[in-house]
């Protein structure tokens, strides 16, 4: 499903000098699996995450999605393939503090959807319910507590019905107890829909969801079948 | 819910910010639309008010041309003299098509023989005449008879049966002229009969007699034959007649014009400096906006928003903020201008005409199309910048 080939990473740090975040990396992510990429903060785990959905342009190697080269498509046909076929989940609150929980669920469906607008509405209802929140259509974010807000950014993540869903560290900001929901969530979804998930995180703890884990260190696949 | 909504549900939840966005667009709106509507007012009045004298070169005594600008622009009475027999003289010189004596009067100040103080008064020879006399023709189907006077815009009777009271005498308004903006609107036009008939009543009718000293006019009206060179006449005159001074239509009111032209400069100056710091204002806004917005842009890149989608939601937030500016600047400096105008006509010593509506409505546009290109300019670098960030880097902390 997703490939990566050789890919690497540099950031420039000003003065000439540059940063390698990724390096020589070659992953194959296949459809189905809970993938689950453990690290230290600085192991390169997010910028492989943003690689993988086409976010950043690698420095070198390739990023391939069901096949195609993401960075030889066009901006618009980069952005409908991450609109239809991803789904994201942030490590910080992303939901938009001027729309209600209702209006950033249906987000998505602005860039792009093959759903009517009944059916985005149902839809948008459905998952809302699915997570717990189906009595928040009409508050704001800010009226919702931190694993709230995860819940509602889960359910965005859903809306497009994506083959595969990228999770930055979606438990880093929970407490012990809202983190362990949100990974049972995550694993119902993974079982129930059998939706491919990708999620990185710093807790060796929660490699048990997954069907699969690898480790970075310092930019490479230290540990795990890549 | 679509690019609209979005830029209006955040225009909404930013409500500081989208304040000084306004707030600016509708300084430059509405200081840009109400120069130009004082401008082109005191302008347009100008115009009209020489095309009311209706004569190519005007005839005064020297030193007095400045009396009879103000007495035309202001309607501050004048009083000066010269020989009826200029008349003569003029109308033997070659090009000259037609010639037209007039008498500038006044009512007195303060005294009940006059039904308003201090009115400028413009008697006519309707034999001569081709200025009020084609309009009389025209409007009212019949010429002035003795004892009947035209007004400008502003007059208006008040003792019943159209009389007015002047030194005494009572005048019947036949009709008002269209207004001008000037002077002219506070005047009154009768015939040298008219003129003659009330000097002569008003030493027993008056507090104070009307004195129109023998044989005398106080200017010629002197409209050429198509083609003739005008300064050539004007030379003519110059030589035919010594002690009087021939202004040409088109250099009429030129102190005005000269005082027009200072006071446009330093006001295009002043809404120049006020431009420039409104655009560098709402740049340094939107800049700090999209700065401070980086991630949630980041975010809408993820979920699947093009470099378009994000340019133009930043730019339709400028727009509908520079909208919203901007017609609320508009409407204040239209209903300020309006409220206001005879008070700025006072203080700035200019004649002043409302436009007309389809004048009015294009400067409208205009105001309205300067907020939307400001607000525009101002957002679309910042626009530029965060829309072509690489959307990774935008949600990096």
């Amino acid at each position: 499903m997703i490939t990566l080939d050789e890919v690497s990473k540099d950031y420039p740090l000003g003065r000439g000098n540059i940063v390698t975040a990724v390096r020589e990396v070659n992953l194959d992510i296949t459809p189905g699996e809970f993938l689950i990429i453990v690290g230290r903060s600085g192991s390169g785990k997010t910028t492989l995450l943003n690689l993988s959905a086409g976010l950043t342009r690698p420095t070198s190697g390739n990023v391939m999605l069901d096949g195609t080269n993401l960075w030889d498509l066009s901006d618009r046909q980069q952005s409908t393939m991450r609109s239809q076929k991803i789904g994201f989940i942030f490590q910080f609150p992303s939901l938009l503090p001027t729309l209600t929980v209702f209006e950033n669920v249906v987000l998505p469906t602005v860039f792009g959807t093959r759903q009517s607008s009944t059916q985005v509405s149902e839809r948008a209802r459905q998952l809302l319910q699915n997570v717990g929140l189906g009595e928040k259509l009409a508050v704001f974010p800010r009226q919702l507590s931190a694993g709230q807000q995860q819940r509602v950014v889960i359910a965005r993540a859903l809306m497009n019905q994506p083959e595969v869903l990228l999770a930055d560290e979606p438990t880093s900001n929970l407490d012990e107890k809202t983190e362990l929901e949100i990974m049972d969530l995550f694993r119902d979804l993974h079982l129930s829909m059998g939706i491919t998930i990708l999620m990185v995180t710093h807790t060796r703890q929660l490699v048990s969801y997954g069907t699969r884990a690898i480790e970075m260190s310092a930019g490479r696949i230290v540990n795990g079948k890549k | 819910m679509n690019i609209f909504q979005l830029a209006l549900k955040n225009i909404s939840g930013n409500s500081f910010r989208s304040g000084v966005v306004s707030l600016c667009a509708l300084l430059v709106a509405a200081f840009a639309l109400s120069t130009t509507l004082l401008m082109r007012g005191a302008e347009n009045s100008l115009r009209l008010a020489i095309g009311r004298l209706g004569a190519d070169i005007i005839v005064v005594p020297s030193g007095s041309e400045a009396k009879m600008e103000s007495a035309l622009l202001m309607g501050v009475p004048a009083r000066f003299w010269m020989p009826q027999d200029n008349v003569n003289k003029i109308s033997g010189l070659s090009g000259v098509e037609a010639v037209s004596p007039q008498l500038y009067l006044a009512t007195l100040t303060g005294a009940s023989c006059c039904s308003v103080s201090d009115m400028f008064m413009i008697a006519f020879d309707p034999a001569s005449d081709f200025t009020i006399q084609p309009w009389l023709n025209q409007a009212v189907g019949n010429d002035l008879r003795l004892g009947e006077v035209v007004g400008g815009s502003y007059i208006f009777a008040t003792e019943g049966d159209q009389n007015i009271r002047v030194y005494g005498y009572l005048v019947t308004l036949r009709a008002n002229l269209e207004p001008t903006g000037t002077g002219l609107d506070q005047s009154m036009f009768f015939t040298f009969n008219t003129a003659y008939d009330i000097a002569s009543k008003s030493a027993i009718q008056a507090e104070e007699p009307l004195v129109i000293p023998p044989d005398s006019i106080s200017a010629i009206l002197v409209k050429v034959t198509p083609g003739t060179d005008l300064y050539a006449v004007s030379t003519q005159i110059l030589q035919a007649l010594p002690d009087a001074t021939p202004i040409l239509s088109s250099n009429m009111f030129q102190s005005y014009r000269q005082q027009m032209t200072g006071l446009l400069k330093t006001i295009l100056v002043i809404i120049g400096i006020t431009w420039g710091l409104s655009v560098l204002l709402i740049g340094l806004v939107f800049s700090m906006a999209a700065n401070e917005r980086r991630k949630e842009l980041g975010v809408l890149r993820a979920l699947g928003a093009t470099r378009r989608f994000v340019f133009q939601s930043l730019l339709t937030e400028a727009s509908l903020l520079a909208f919203l500016g901007g017609a609320t600047g508009i409407a204040l400096a239209v209903l300020l201008v309006y409220l206001f105008r005879k008070l700025l006509i006072v203080s700035l010593g200019f004649p002043f005409l409302l436009p007309s509506l389809p004048a009015l409505f294009f400067q409208i546009a205009v105001g309205l199309f300067l907020a939307l290109f400001s607000v525009n300019l101002a957002a679309l670098f910042p626009a530029i910048k965060i829309s072509r960030q690489d959307p990774a880097v935008a949600m990096r902390e």
